[in-house]
């Protein structure tokens, strides 16, 4: 593995399989003079111009055999994505063809590029930072739209600027403590309110990313949904309605399913991992009773719940014991068999979980799903803002929870009247995490802040 | 080979008598080596150039851990002393520090007297004007008057002497301090060892006569009630013999600077050197500042016999016509007599890049460099940097273990690994913030902290020791009681009194209202317990932070590692690690360049990588390791 930025790479970009059209690009000092020993530009000039396509062809040069008809694109170092000397060869879509491109590349000169590589050297090139290359890493392997977009937006670096400001008050923050201990004697007339206010506008900052976190989880790794109720009462004929697909065995008997069966589904966008499982109630087989303890661990982590019951049944015990075990746990009540005679006290069953959101469908004839789907969105989706910047990465997570941890414990301190000193130990123990999530905050930054804020000296 | 001839040899020659060198020349000295102490005049041995005040935030600190080590400036402080303060009085004890003014002519007259009473430490008047080397190795110095002086190791404490240029408005002549000559020839034989030199600035206000001052017009600001000693060794109470005063600049006031930049040799661009942002002219505040109605100033009286008063805060290079002019706008200083005019003094400093963590230099052997001429400001900074090394010049001729105090221990460490590790480029003054671990490094355990390797060194005695070991077990048994002892609190609630102790708003009077302490203490040792249960939690949690940095740091790099290898470096780190092939993590942090993120990845690749084999599969496209 000897990586240097100093050899050129080549790389199929575009994705596998066959497409309209493919692209090989070239990174690195040699990309140009690699490019043009492949692909010969059809009306030859002194210099190929800067971003501009090049009408040609790709050539074997060593059988001066003409493989391919395409466009040539040269962009000069540092005006690239990887700010190294770029060039795109497009040319038809297909694998083989691709491939034939890339090994001329190799025997011109060219390296193959480690997967993400491009990225990388964008990295350490200084072009994009560690968030925009985390968040490029994502565009890629994003399945659904509302990631990509996401993702995109984050590439653009307004995740890296949000946190840029935060960096910022942070700075602010560290300013405000330091002058009033190190100067004293000078007038500079910080007051603990006013310490007060940055450490608070800061919170709700860290906050608010924090949450947006669960967001971005949810958009890129999906929804955990897991459909519970007693046995028979049609769970598995909704998760095959669901998925429009017939997944789970459907019988007359109770305790049908027995383990669990997952399967994904997209609903406008968001992904959901929809789970059937072995219904509650009196277990007649020891497998059964299995099925049921793990169906409640499961449960338990779940980010919602669906709760099905029997529209044309009455009202068990069971059904009581079930929603008060997951009194806690986002839910909807789905009351299923509305196609026939309904026999449940609804009102009774609504009564014991104020606020949960109801709907009646019919698994059977397909009856309200759509609506069952839009209220599985609103209530387990997290609400999305379309402005709002979304945190992808449980590393950043993790930072951002503990920076907001260690200033929410300096406020308790500021307003015990524990002595700045120690708010500001609160705020220095975050500096880690904040070096890792923002770049490294030294001294002197805080130093040079402090010069520029307050007329110190005397 | 040099053919020179030596009139005399010494262990350890000194040159200059400032605050480092005072402290370089008594600690090498008093561990046994013979030492001479080399300066331009004999009168202005440790003369306080600036401000007639030693300590503060951060500088106490520094004066409490000189004092710890044996050095000599606490104990001189406490000596010559005429006003006192603690400052941050009200906050914890991490953040308070002692600042006393003291009699500038008995500071230095008893300092002079201290020295002279030393054994094996010898004085001379002489003006050192070249450096004599055989090979890579300082052999000696030689003087104006053609005497050549042998030394084993050279300790240079010039202070701003070197190539120093006064300015009081547009003009300029060379000096070293008011009317006190440069050291010219010094400065060019450094320029022509090859170092890298910087030119800074720095600057003193006037002095005012006392007699011409209305004093009526400003306030007062008296010493404590109960002074604080800087020496742990200072045991006669300490009596404010003087007051001091606050006054404000006016509108007035900066409408005369404004109307006289063109004759500030800051803002017509003839002093090039950089000078400290922390201690700006009073030009270079009303610039800066514009919006601000007034600035603060203090009127320090210098001694007891003379009537000279320092304008502290009034710091400033334009012309002697215009300072007058100034000082006519402040009411209370509109008859005020100059009896010295404020100036800028532009002088030379060697890079501490150039150092090592002992103050010898890299390129020559048993040279070493303290105070100003590693870019620093402050005489407190001055004397712990002449101490370090004094005493590493001497530990060098032995063939013995460097002395080297982490940036955990003490300020000095953090002085010293800054200054080596960052360079400076504006002169450079320590401020608390600048320590990781300020919460332990504390005026009231700096004894603790520091004492032993005092002891160690020979430059505490053993009385001193004993009493220390002493007031140590005091202490113990103290804290022991009030764990055992049981209070009631707010609620009536029976808790430990230790943990009463700790709550926020209680302090050591509080508590003793509700139990009786069974041994005597020193306002010190309750000072020191007080921040020991303060600090309790926070104080365990760095102690472990620290033996795991510690730890890391001792991570040997194998000499033959591919840095090539290592994911998520750098080319310029990657080059500057070959280059510089540091032997541990703990040398690689230092390294110029070498960020944190890149300590870790090397880090990640000896631990991980390296130990499990997985050379070839290393996660590619960020660096940022997950966990
Ligand atoms: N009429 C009607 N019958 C339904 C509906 N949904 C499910 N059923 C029937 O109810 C019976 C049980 O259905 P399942 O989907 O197997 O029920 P389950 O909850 O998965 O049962 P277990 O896996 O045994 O716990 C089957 O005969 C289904 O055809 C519905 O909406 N209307
Ligand atoms: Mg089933």
């Amino acid at each position: 593995m000897n990586q240097t930025l100093e050899d050129t790479i080549i790389a199929i970009s575009t994705p596998a399989g066959h497409g309209g059209i493919g692209i090989v690009r070239l990174s690195g000092p040699e990309a140009l003079p690699i490019a043009r020993k492949i692909f010969c530009v059809k009306e030859p000039e002194q210099n190929i111009p800067a971003r501009t396509m090049c009408f040609g062809y790709l050539l074997d040069d060593e059988s001066r055999e003409t493989l391919d008809a395409g466009y040539l694109c040269y962009f000069p170092g540092p005006y690239s994505y990887t700010r190294e000397e770029v060039v795109e060869i497009h040319l038809h879509g297909s694998p083989v063809l691709l491939n034939e491109a890339v090994r001329l590349g190799i025997r011109a000169g060219a390296r193959p590029a480690h997967p993400g590589e491009f990225t990388l050297r964008a990295y350490l090139n200084g072009r994009i930072d560690v968030i925009q290359a985390e968040a490029i890493n994502d565009l890629i392997r994003a399945s659904s739209l509302d990631q990509a977009r996401i993702s995109f937006k984050q590439m653009e670096g307004s995740l890296s600027r949000k946190i840029a400001s935060a960096r910022e008050k942070i700075v602010d923050l560290l300013t405000l403590v330091e002058t009033s201990l190190e100067f004293p004697d000078e007038d500079t007339e910080i007051t603990p309110e006013q310490i007060r206010t940055v450490l608070l506008d800061l919170i709700g900052d860290l906050g608010r990313l924090a949450s947006s976190y669960e967001q971005g989880r949810a958009l890129l790794e999906g929804l955990t949904v897991a459909i519970l109720g007693r046995t028979n009462v049609g769970k598995s004929t909704l998760f095959n309605a669901l998925l429009e697909e017939e997944r789970a065995i459907v019988t007359p008997y109770p305790g049908t399913t027995r383990d669990f069966i997952r399967e994904n589904i997209q609903v406008d966008g968001v992904l959901m991992k929809l789970v059937d499982m072995a219904g509650f109630g009196q277990a007649s087989h020891p497998v059964e009773e299995e099925g049921i303890l793990r169906g409640q661990k499961l449960a338990e982590k779940a980010d919602g719940l669906l709760v099905v019951l029997d529209a044309s049944r009455e009202e068990s015990p069971e059904d009581f014991l079930l929603l008060n075990k997951f009194r806690n746990k986002k839910k909807l009540l789905v009351f299923n068999k509305s196609d026939l005679k309904p026999a449940i006290n609804r009102q009774k069953v609504l009564d014991t979980c104020p606020g949960v959101s109801w709907v009646e469908v019919s698994a059977l004839t397909g009856k309200n799903l759509g609506q069952l789907k839009k209220m599985m969105l609103e209530t387990f989706a997290p609400q999305l803002e379309k402005q709002e910047e979304i945190i992808l990465h449980q590393r950043q997570k993790v930072l951002v929870d503990s920076i907001k941890n260690s200033l929410e414990n300096g406020l308790k301190l500021l307003d015990e009247g524990a002595g700045e000193e120690l708010v500001a130990e609160a705020i220095r123990e975050a500096l880690p995490a904040i070096g890792q999530l923002t770049g490294e905050i030294r001294n002197q930054e805080v130093l040079d802040q402090i010069f520029n804020r307050f007329c110190i000296g005397k | 080979m040099s053919q020179e001839k030596f009139a005399e040899e010494y262990e350890v020659v000194v040159v200059g008598a400032g605050h480092a060198g005072c402290e370089a020349a008594a600690a090498a000295a008093r561990m046994g080596a013979s030492t001479c102490l080399i300066t331009i005049h004999l009168e202005t041995i440790a003369q306080m150039s600036c401000n007639p005040a030693i300590g503060g935030l951060a500088k106490g600190h520094l004066v409490r851990e000189i004092d710890a080590l044996g050095g000599l400036m606490g104990l001189l402080a406490d000596e010559t002393g005429i006003h006192f303060r603690l400052l941050n009085r009200s906050r914890g004890g991490a953040v308070q520090g002692p600042r006393a003014q003291c009699d500038k002519a008995a500071y230095r007259l008893t300092m002079k007297k201290w020295l002279e009473e030393i054994q094996n430490l010898r004085l001379l008047q002489s003006v050192v004007t070249r450096l004599i080397f055989e090979g890579d190795r300082i052999v000696g110095v030689a003087c104006q008057d053609g005497t050549r002086i042998k030394a084993g190791a050279v300790i240079l404490t010039p202070g701003t002497f070197l190539n120093g240029l006064i300015h009081i408005g547009l003009t300029s002549y060379p000096a070293g301090r008011a009317n006190e000559p440069p050291a010219m020839e010094l400065a060019q034989s450094l320029r022509e060892c090859g170092f890298k030199i910087l030119r800074l600035k720095t600057g003193t206000p006037m002095r005012l006569d006392r007699n011409s001052i209305d004093w009526e017009k400003f306030r007062p600001q008296p010493g404590d009630d109960q002074p604080v000693p800087f020496s742990f060794r200072t045991s006669r109470p300490l009596k404010n013999l003087i007051v001091c005063y606050v006054g404000y600049t006016n509108e007035k006031t900066h409408q005369v600077i404004r109307n006289n930049l063109d004759k500030s040799p800051l803002y017509s661009g003839k002093i090039k050197g950089i000078g400290p942002r922390y201690c700006p002219s009073i030009e270079d505040k009303v610039v800066k500042f514009p919006h601000h109605p007034r600035h603060q100033f203090f009127l320090e009286p210098e001694g007891l016999n003379t009537s000279e008063v320092y304008v502290n805060g009034l710091s400033s290079s334009l012309p002697y016509e215009v300072q007058k002019e100034i000082l006519r706008s402040i009411p209370g200083l509109d008859q005020a007599r100059i009896l010295r005019p404020a100036y800028g003094i532009e002088y030379d400093a060697v890079s501490p890049a150039e150092l090592k963590p002992t103050l010898e230099t890299r390129k020559f052997k048993n040279l070493f460099l303290a105070g100003q001429i590693n870019g620093t400001s402050g005489y407190e900074e001055a004397a712990a940097q002449g101490l370090v090394a004094g005493v590493n010049a001497v530990l060098k001729l032995r063939g013995q273990e460097p002395f080297i105090l982490g940036r955990h221990e003490a300020y000095i460490g953090v002085l010293v690994d800054d200054l080596i590790s960052f360079g400076v480029d504006e002169p450079y003054r320590l401020f608390t913030s600048r320590a990781e671990y300020r919460l332990n490094l504390r005026i009231d355990n700096a004894d603790l902290r520091l004492l032993p390797y005092g002891f160690k060194l020979g430059l505490v005695s053993e009385q001193e020791y004993q009493r220390f070991q002493e007031k140590q077990g005091r202490i113990k048994k103290v804290i022991d009681f009030l764990s055992r002892e049981r209070v009631k609190d707010e609620k009536g609630e029976p808790i430990p009194a230790v943990n009463y102790l700790k709550k926020p708003g209680i302090n050591w009077d509080k508590l003793v209202e509700k139990v009786e302490i069974p041994v005597e203490l020193s306002p010190e040792e309750v000072r020191f317990i007080e921040s020991e249960v303060k600090y309790e939690g926070y104080l365990r949690k760095q102690e472990k932070e620290i033996s795991r940095i510690i730890r890391l740091d001792n991570l040997l790099i194998p000499q033959d590692i591919n840095y090539r290898e290592i994911p998520g470096l750098t080319r310029e780190q990657v080059e500057k690690l070959e280059k510089n092939r540091p032997e541990n993590l703990g040398r690689a942090k230092k390294i110029s360049g070498i960020t944190p993120a890149a300590v870790y990845n090397i880090y990640l690749y000896l631990e991980v990588i390296r130990k499990k084999g997985l050379r070839d599969n290393v996660p590619r496209g960020t660096c940022e390791p997950d966990e």
